[in-house]
């Protein structure tokens, strides 16, 4: 940019303000910054998901943690997004919250077309995907892991999103520590009954976050449980309680 | 990079039935510039004991000398010759001794007992770590190449014939899809009446 | 505020803590291609990792472009979803411009174009891409992260490819034998050992396992098959 020389040297030079020598130089900030990748700030802990003979099941507890402080006891991060989609968050709650705000800005602008047509589980997973590649390509990640829970063409559909975009499908899928803890204990159950019943499941996954619970400090004993059937449709219980037997926790010495 | 792959190698030792088989390339190299292509990384430890030593060759040769002198004292001393076992103990605690300031060697021992004639193989770490499988062992640059050949070719019971061809052809394929070794190869077929000992001819590039 | 004001207290940072995104992941991964004089065979293993968990045992990493060319992808597993989506969009776009199914070469070459365009924000993937060409003829082509092409009758890629190259220079190339007459490799071969060297594979690789999908493109069309791994 053009700026015109100084009257004289080391002076004031014409339309710029004038530092005095002499005085605590003033440091030079850069302007020409963009705050990138933030680490995740306020954040929900594992997802457990699996899938049943009619329909999936997705369960989440209420806690958003601010680093170890239990924080937040009421958040909850499993979501019905319309008749045939239930979205799971874990991660960054603020950057879900972003997220959910735009997804139901999304099914509302489809409702309005009045077409008959609703979002699609596999549509919205393809979208997310999209999304968070987008926001990790600028540097900017959204920081969370996603499950797209749904039921499209009368067969149940279980897929997960990360921060990266990296997505897939599959009968079971855990995040956080429960990927670690639950994942094993879900696929060995699936292994031994591939056709579970929603009471199986539900057994199952109340096991998985008793499991999480004792395991896992950042966890909370409050959850929900999101299930989405071909015949019942959507529903999100809660908030319910994990199961606790700290009676037995008097035989080990140490405690 | 590691200064483990300083001046490459490759080195790999199978058993067989009866017999063990111990290989190196015979290049030495400065990084990318090849300087030798009659470098020894092999060394004879005992009438049927031998061990390789790939890694940084300033320390091949210095450990090579040590061992030896560890060695000679044992025989002296015990009056009868070493054992792969014992000889491999030795090594592991020599180069353990050097824990935080290692020699950048991971050698490969292979050998027959001297008693039982029973065939014996191992390596470790640069810490001396021993790893002693029950089909063969690898080392150097081209390690991982030489894993996915021997992997497939290594079979049971494999006749002192067989076992060459197997090992040589493991160690001359690994060794070709690796820049840092190559350059001829030298195989060692140990039994329990004579070891042989082949310098291959291979591509020079 | 400058560093030279800050307060300085042993036992906390007061600096800011500078926090790393990186934005490639490694998902793992095996490929394996072998082309004959009438075929062309591709298997990928089908287990998709990171670091030490498994995020799914049956993740088909195989892409059919065309009726006659199957890309394989290995490495960072959201450029793959992204790149391959690229892909099938400009091979549609293509074939609605000129009215005809893009040959194997052109998309050996369009892919190249495509991973170089991103030179210096790479597409993290090891690309195998496989086909007939004009005549008829089996062919594989291999590609870095930023898209140098190289075309080979064989070739093994992604996070194994180290281990299992040698075995076909050996195995299909007939490297280092003495007294073979060289002769292309038949379509039952070329199966049997795509299978033998997956079994290695998965022995010494963490990243390969499960199970392997393998894609078989010859004149009448791709078949596929599945063939079990260990999957530990």
């Amino acid at each position: 940019m053009f700026s015109a020389p100084p009257f004289w040297e080391n002076g004031p030079a014409p339309g710029n303000f004038y530092n005095f020598p002499n005085l605590q130089p003033q440091v030079q900030q850069p302007q020409d910054f963009r705050q990138h990748s933030q680490s995740p700030v306020t954040t929900s802990t594992s997802l457990v998901g699996i899938t049943y003979d009619k329909g999936i099941l997705v369960a989440g507890d209420l806690l958003a943690s601010y680093g170890s402080l239990a924080r937040y006891r009421n958040c909850p991060r499993i979501v019905k997004i319309n008749e045939n989609i239930i979205l799971g968050a874990s991660g960054d709650y603020a950057d879900f919250q972003y997220v959910k705000d735009f997804v139901e800005q999304k099914v509302i602008s489809e409702e309005c077309l009045d077409d008959g047509l609703a979002l699609k589980p596999k549509s919205l997973y393809c979208w997310l995907t999209r999304i968070l590649y987008n926001r990790r390509s600028k540097m900017d990640p959204l920081w969370n892991n996603f499950i797209v829970a749904g039921i499209q063409d009368g067969q149940p559909f279980l897929g997960t999103v990360d921060k990266h975009g990296t997505a897939y499908a599959d009968k079971v899928i855990c995040t956080g520590y429960g990927a670690h803890i639950a994942t094993p204990l879900l696929r060995d159950s699936l292994d031994k009954n591939p056709q579970l019943n929603l009471a199986e499941a539900k057994a199952l996954i109340e096991k998985c976050l008793e499991v999480l619970y004792y395991r896992d400090a950042r966890s909370y004993p409050k959850y929900q449980l999101g299930i989405i059937d071909v015949e019942q449709g959507v529903s999100i219980e809660g908030p319910l309680e994990v199961p606790q037997k700290w009676e037995i926790a008097y035989h080990s010495k140490r405690f | 990079m590691s200064i483990l792959a300083y001046n490459g190698g490759a080195m790999v030792a199978m058993k067989g039935e009866n017999c063990v088989s111990i290989a190196a390339d015979r290049r030495f190299g400065i990084q990318a510039q090849t300087v030798a292509t009659n470098f020894e990384k092999i060394f004879e430890m005992g009438p049927q004991l031998y061990v390789g030593l790939p890694g940084l060759a300033t320390d091949t040769q210095t450990v090579m000398e040590k061992l030896r002198f560890r060695k000679n004292l044992y025989e002296l001393k015990e009056n009868r010759s070493i054992s792969p076992k014992v000889f491999s103990a030795m090594v592991s605690h020599m180069l353990y001794e050097k824990r935080f300031g290692p020699f950048f060697v991971e050698p490969v021992i292979a050998g027959l007992d001297p008693k039982t004639y029973e065939p014996f193989i191992c390596n470790m770490d640069l810490i001396g770590c021993i790893n002693q499988p029950k089909d063969f062992v690898v080392g150097g640059t081209a390690s991982a190449q030489l894993y996915g050949m021997c992997e497939a070719l290594w079979e049971p019971n494999l006749g002192p014939d067989d076992l060459f061809e197997i090992t040589s052809q493991a160690l001359i394929n690994a060794f070709d899809r690796d820049a840092m070794s190559g350059w001829g190869a030298t195989v060692y077929i140990i039994e329990k009446d004579k070891v042989t000992i082949r310098n291959l001819k291979t591509r020079m590039d | 505020m400058s560093l030279a004001i800050r307060p300085y207290y042993p036992d906390y940072s007061t600096v800011p803590t500078q926090h790393h995104f990186n934005p490639y992941a490694d998902n793992g991964g095996s490929i394996v291609a072998i082309a004959g004089n009438d075929f062309v065979i591709i298997g990928a293993d089908t287990r998709l990792s990171a670091g030490f968990s498994i995020y799914t045992r049956e993740q088909n990493k195989l892409f059919s472009l065309s009726g006659t060319t199957v890309l394989g992808c290995s490495g960072c597993w959201c450029d793959t979803l992204t790149l391959t989506r690229i892909l099938k969009s400009r091979m549609q776009m293509y074939q609605q411009e000129h009215n005809k199914v893009m040959s194997t070469e052109a998309c050996a070459q369009m892919l190249s174009t495509m991973l170089y365009y991103k030179r210096f924000f790479p597409y993290y993937i090891s690309n195998v891409l496989v086909g007939l060409d004009n005549e008829g003829k089996g062919c594989v082509y291999s590609y870095d992260p930023i898209g140098h092409c190289e075309k080979a009758t064989y070739r093994a890629g992604g996070s194994a490819g180290a281990l299992l190259q040698p075995l076909l220079d050996n195995q299909i190339g007939q490297k280092n034998m003495l007294n073979v007459k060289p002769e292309s490799v038949t379509k039952e071969r070329a199966l049997s050992i795509i299978k033998d060297v997956f079994i290695s594979a998965a022995e010494r690789d963490i990243y390969t396992g499960d199970s392997i999908s393998i894609n078989i493109i010859t004149k009448d069309g791709i078949t596929q098959e599945t063939f079990e791994l260990r999957k530990d």
